[in-house]
């Protein structure tokens, strides 16, 4: 017990002082640390956010609204609508009244219903909103209603064939632009731990050589300078998962007000995991950083 | 080649006292065979050099600079290794020896310098407790053991001072005291009085023969003619990278006519 503490008390003082000692190199260590560590963190919400996107968009792809222009009486739009329902490509056709577009418009996220009632009419349509049998056939389908005088033209429906293929290509992208850069950073970060602890290790030089000297252990005399690879880490970790932490609800508020008709929810499980990987990526960095730094000045 | 090349060294007095010493042991403490050691840039530093060394042996080891003293000592703490022979330490064959094992020889011998190697940022108490808290000593029995080894150089008193405050004997005695706190079987000072003034060299002196009369083996490297001389203790003469002498009561240098 008496051996293990006074080997944790020594690392980590000879750590601490090893890092203030050299605070210029350390605190860009941990600024690096935490650039990387916020580009992970973002990047993987990011790419979640845009996976919510395309599972919701998938689940709505099998269905259009024909949107109904305001002149239509209801009993056109009855006809319409048997009309649809006994075509066979269709398995089912909702009829959604002005004022049910309007109920289900309040119930988006983040919009202020009082700036809703400030337009004193309903602007929404009327919508028939037809489910297919299958996906293939929505085209065909859409080209159809859209020569009925029945539909709005402004826009007539909510078909848009490329929306998922585009938002999946948006997640590739940036999936690939994200690693490349924090595969680079990765690297970067690793190199300034290492130099890092390469200088503390030179400013220590004549306290290692005497450690060896009296018959310290290879592993005691690495230890403080892995311990300091891991402060590292570990401080450039926290910032970044505190901002990340308390900026992903902030930020997913704004953008659903900005972009309301896409659906991004807050997610704090998915959040927590996040946080989680960053700490741990952060700990080797560190960790790896420090262990190539001690390597090759401790073989001899 | 120079001509004592040519002549093997021999142990011209007291052989008796050699036996009697390893008598008990299974053989001598420190013992080389025909050791060689090469750096890499090609220079010869050591040229077959055998020495046997029995515990609580007190040996002067004298020669010019650049003779291979100080490789001499280099290997017999593992600091270099030998490009052949053997050196056996405590019975252990140096070359066998693994790297992690090594911190443990280390312990066994104490080793002091021309140059003290003291931290200049720690106090007296502090450099000596060093040796001791980095090699996992249990931190209960830290205090009791330095006071002891302190007490043991002459240093009470000073534990607080830093070694820039104390003079250059003062310092060596630091060095020393840190030398001492692992009990070490062996004990190697290379050139442990380079730095000091002749009064202060012969307290220095006084010290490692108290070691040495407590049980430790010492081995001294040293140019000090003078203490040498008086001392009349084992000399081990190296020149050129070979041992040209090896005496019991020696001087520094070759008697000119009592050999023969």
């Amino acid at each position: 017990m008496h051996r293990l503490w006074n080997r944790i008390d020594f690392a980590f003082s000879s750590a601490w002082q090893n890092f203030w000692r050299n605070a210029a190199v350390s605190v860009a260590s941990v600024l690096i640390v935490w650039v990387v560590l916020l580009a992970l963190g973002s990047l993987l919400l990011v790419l979640h956010s845009l996976d919510q996107i395309v599972a919701l968009e998938k689940t709505k792809a099998s269905a259009i609204s024909v949107y109904l222009a305001d002149t239509t009486p209801l009993s056109s739009a009855m006809d319409f609508k048997l009309h649809l329902e006994n075509d066979p490509r269709v398995t089912n056709v909702i009829y959604v009244s002005k004022d049910q577009a309007m109920a289900r418009f309040r119930q988006l996220p983040a919009l202020d219903p009082s700036v809703i009632d400030t337009l004193g009419t309903n602007p929404l349509p009327a919508s028939l909103d037809v489910t297919v049998r299958d996906i293939r056939d929505l085209a065909a389908i859409d080209q159809e209603v859209r020569t009925s005088p029945l539909v709005d033209k402004s826009p007539a429906t909510n078909y848009e064939p490329n929306v998922i293929d585009k938002i999946i290509l948006l997640a590739r992208v940036a999936g690939i632009a994200g690693l490349v850069l924090i595969i680079g950073l990765t690297g970067l970060s690793v190199f300034i731990i290492m130099l890092t602890i390469r200088t503390a290790i030179y400013l220590r030089r004549k306290e290692i050589e005497v450690m060896k000297l009296v018959g310290a252990t290879d592993w005691f005399v690495r230890w403080p300078f892995i311990v300091e690879g891991l402060i590292v880490g570990v401080v450039g970790a926290a910032v970044a998962v505190l901002i990340v932490g308390f900026g992903y609800r902030p930020a997913v508020i704004n953008l659903q007000s900005v972009l309301i008709f896409i659906p991004l929810a807050f997610d704090p499980a998915y959040l927590r995991v996040v946080l989680a990987a960053m700490l741990v990526f952060g700990l080797l960095l560190g960790s790896v950083g420090s262990y190539l730094g001690v390597r090759r000045f401790l073989k001899q | 080649m120079p001509a004592t090349t040519t002549t093997q060294p021999t142990r011209t007095t007291l052989p008796e006292r050699t036996r009697v010493a390893s008598v008990t042991e299974a053989g001598p403490q420190i013992h080389l065979e025909h050791v060689e050691k090469t750096y890499p840039n090609g220079t010869f530093a050591l040229r077959d050099v055998t020495l046997e060394i029995p515990k609580q042996d007190f040996v002067f080891l004298v020669g010019p600079s650049g003779a291979g003293k100080s490789t001499l000592v280099r290997l017999l703490i593992r600091e270099e290794k030998a490009t052949s022979g053997t050196i056996r330490v405590e019975g252990q064959d140096l070359s066998r020896l693994k790297r992690r094992h090594l911190p443990y020889l280390r312990r066994k011998i104490g080793m002091v310098f021309q140059d003290f190697k003291l931290l200049p940022n720690l106090t007296v108490f502090q450099n000596v407790a060093f040796a001791l808290r980095v090699t996992e000593g249990a931190l209960r029995h830290l205090k009791p053991k330095v006071e002891e080894v302190l007490s043991i150089v002459g240093l009470e008193g000073k534990e607080t001072k830093f070694p820039d405050q104390l003079s250059g004997g003062e310092q060596q005695r630091v060095a020393i005291a840190r030398a001492l706190v692992h009990d070490p079987l062996i004990f190697l000072a290379d050139e442990p009085t380079g730095n000091l003034d002749p009064a202060t060299s012969w307290e220095i002196i006084q010290l490692l023969l108290q070691i040495n009369a407590r049980g430790t083996t010492v081995m001294m490297a040293t140019h000090n003619r003078e203490i040498v001389d008086v001392m009349r203790r084992r000399v081990v003469a190296i020149e050129g990278g070979q041992i040209v002498r090896d005496e019991d009561a020696g001087g520094y240098h070759a008697p000119a006519l009592e050999s023969h």
